[in-house]
């Protein structure tokens, strides 16, 4: 598995903002307490993605001969969600937890519009990817958790967040309404932005305007009105990741010139 | 448009530094230098705001401070005042200093008797209209007219907040936002429920609504809307960040317009260590960095307001104890009623 160090940097980002935030709500109902010491459920994470491959074998067999009463496509997403090992994903590296739920609905579709076995083979292919890759990052995750590098869900908010770690943990809240957006789950998506925008950005822009009125003017603009529209129409994700990127180039920027500007900042005495 | 004439005696303020503002320095102010080393735990409740800049205060504190534990629990401030008052409720007391966004939510907490008095001396270094027993201002904002400077002249805009919605100016509000509720809870003591309601329907008619008061100074600069309400510091930091800004300030008079709020700070133990760190937050030093960096104003004489902002004697703001506005219930219930929020 290769993560690149700039994930880790998101992901370190993203639990320090879940950290952070223990009302972080997610969208399946509980999270569990497991993800509270991960490192002691890597193993029934493993066998969940083997069972759930296993059952998606099953289920695509059933649709070559014919179809079945027993395997529907509909099966898919009751399988994910029934997994613990779907909450340590999105908890913890939401890039993927997307890619996951991309996955399955491609494999939803082509089973259920009768495509050929090689496109259904070829967007289990994705899926597969996708489910090994976060098991990956699940488990950097859950070495972070063993040494005490991160924290529990559930912490009492005992630390605040820079200004360059709030630029980040919003970029992660906008990779979860992506993910969200996979989920079919649009409005929840939009909630997500506009919670970023207002319970993150918020308390960052009134600085940020004194660097670049321009930039803020343009990100108010991404989060209140470009983001949301699209998040509400038909774009497909790769279309949505791409207004996300836009968005999150103007973020690395807001944190270089907040960087730049604190290091400057007269002191207090 | 409709043009009225009102007198030109109208509060107003370029944006450049006011001349004469840098000259009132000598006062009994204290410098950090002054105060004695503090030793020992504190547990502080923050509300959450200024974009950090309470977090390097209470970081300067501390690590002048070597001698002192700070603990300190973060969290919105209406969700922190809550707490304390729970707490207490169960019996429980963790916090020990309780510093505040807002003054509303200072408010929640002193009406239940459990602030304590604070030093009469401390009180005193602050301005006379800034004084009270149980809690004490640490910085204050006033509630503004941003207007757009090629849109209308500073003469269209009228002196009397309840007026502004009569004038025929395209306006722009943030009625979800906690510092127009505090403004408007402020207007409901001063003018009464049925004349609010009636301010509150003619605006919701009217005005551009956006999701914060940055983005409504953003409007009125952009010339989406002629006029907006918002806090001053917003359109002093849009100034900041884009001088040839198309932006004026314009105040009202002796109304819920130009109120004064203010983050504000109480203790929840008698304690010297306690008042010392309190004091800390009134020295020169941190009063100038909040005034410099967040553009607040300073409530003690001595220290310089944030260029832009006339000179506090020149505003009239209304008589109104700031710890009213912890009555923001029937606000938000007015709000819903109209269909505002």
């Amino acid at each position: 598995m290769r993560i690149k160090v700039t994930s880790m940097l998101g992901l370190f980002a993203a639990l320090a903002f879940l950290v952070s935030h223990p009302v972080a709500s997610f969208g399946d109902g509980e999270v569990g307490e497991h993800v509270n010491n991960m490192q002691e459920h890597l193993v029934n994470y493993e066998s969940e993605i083997v069972w759930f491959l296993d059952e998606l074998s099953k289920i695509i067999i059933a649709y070559e001969d014919g179809g079945s009463n027993e395997y529907s496509s509909d099966m898919l997403i009751d399988n994910w969600e029934a997994v613990d090992f779907h909450a340590a994903i999105e908890t913890n590296y939401i890039q993927i937890y997307a890619s996951i739920w991309q996955g399955i609905y491609g494999v939803k579709a082509s089973l259920d519009s009768g495509e050929s076995l090689d496109s259904v083979d070829a967007q289990v292919a994705g899926l597969q990817k996708a489910l090994w890759q976060g098991l990956g990052a699940v488990k950097l995750a859950a070495r972070f958790q063993s040494e005490g590098l991160i924290g529990t869900q559930g912490d009492i908010d005992s630390r605040s967040l820079s200004p360059s770690e709030t630029l980040d943990a919003i970029k992660s809240e906008l990779d979860r309404a992506i993910a969200k957006s996979a989920e079919r789950l649009p409005a929840e998506a939009t909630d997500i932005v506009l919670s970023a925008y207002l319970e993150l950005f918020e308390g960052l822009e009134g600085d940020l305007i004194t660097l670049d009125a321009e930039l803020v003017e343009d990100l108010e603009k991404d989060f209140n009105v470009t983001l949301p529209q699209a998040l509400g129409s038909e774009l497909s994700i790769d279309d949505l990741n791409q207004v996300v990127s836009q968005m999150k180039g103007k973020l690395d920027r807001s944190k270089e010139l907040m960087q730049e500007a604190e290091a400057s900042r007269r002191s207090v005495f | 448009m409709r043009r009225r004439e009102f007198s030109k005696a109208l509060l107003t303020c370029s944006l450049a530094p006011c001349a004469g503002l840098a000259q009132n320095f000598e006062s009994s102010v204290l410098s950090v230098d002054d105060l004695p080393e503090l030793v020992g735990d504190i547990s502080l409740y923050l509300g959450r705001g200024e974009g950090g800049l309470y977090e390097n205060v209470l970081r300067a504190i501390s690590d002048r401070n070597p001698k002192l534990t700070l603990n300190i629990r973060r969290g919105p401030t209406a969700a922190l005042a809550n707490a304390i008052v729970a707490e207490r409720g169960a019996g429980i007391r963790r916090a020990d200093v309780f510093w505040a966004v807002d003054a509303g939510a200072i408010g929640l907490v002193v009406d239940q008797g459990i602030a304590e008095p604070l030093p009469s001396e401390l009180v005193k270094q602050l301005r006379p209209n800034y004084r009270y027993r149980d809690w004490l201002p640490v910085s204050g904002r006033i509630r503004t007219l941003p207007f757009n400077t090629n849109a209308v002249g500073i003469e269209q805009i009228p002196q009397s907040i309840m007026s502004v919605p009569e004038q025929g100016l395209k306006l722009g509000w943030a009625p979800e936002y906690a510092s127009f509720q505090s403004f408007i809870t402020a207007m409901r003591f001063l003018e009464g429920n049925e004349a609010t309601s009636e301010w509150l329907l003619k605006v919701n008619s009217l005005a551009k609504r956006y999701a914060g008061e940055l983005g409504v100074v953003m409007g009125v600069e952009r010339g989406e809307v002629d006029v907006g309400f918002a806090n001053h510091y917003y359109t002093l930091r849009l100034k900041a960040g884009k001088p040839n800004a198309r932006l004026g300030l314009a105040f009202t008079r002796g109304d819920s317009g130009c109120l004064v709020n203010a983050s504000g700070v109480l203790a929840l133990t008698s304690d010297k260590t306690v008042f010392d760190f309190i004091r800390y937050l009134f020295t020169r030093e941190v009063q100038s960095y909040l005034s410099s960096e967040a553009f607040e104003i300073p409530l003690i004489d001595g220290v310089a307001l944030p260029p832009g902002v006339p000179p506090l004697d020149s505003i009239s703001p209304p008589a109104i104890d700031l710890t009213q506005l912890s009555d923001l219930r029937p606000t938000l219930d007015l709000m819903r009623e109209l269909r505002v929020l």
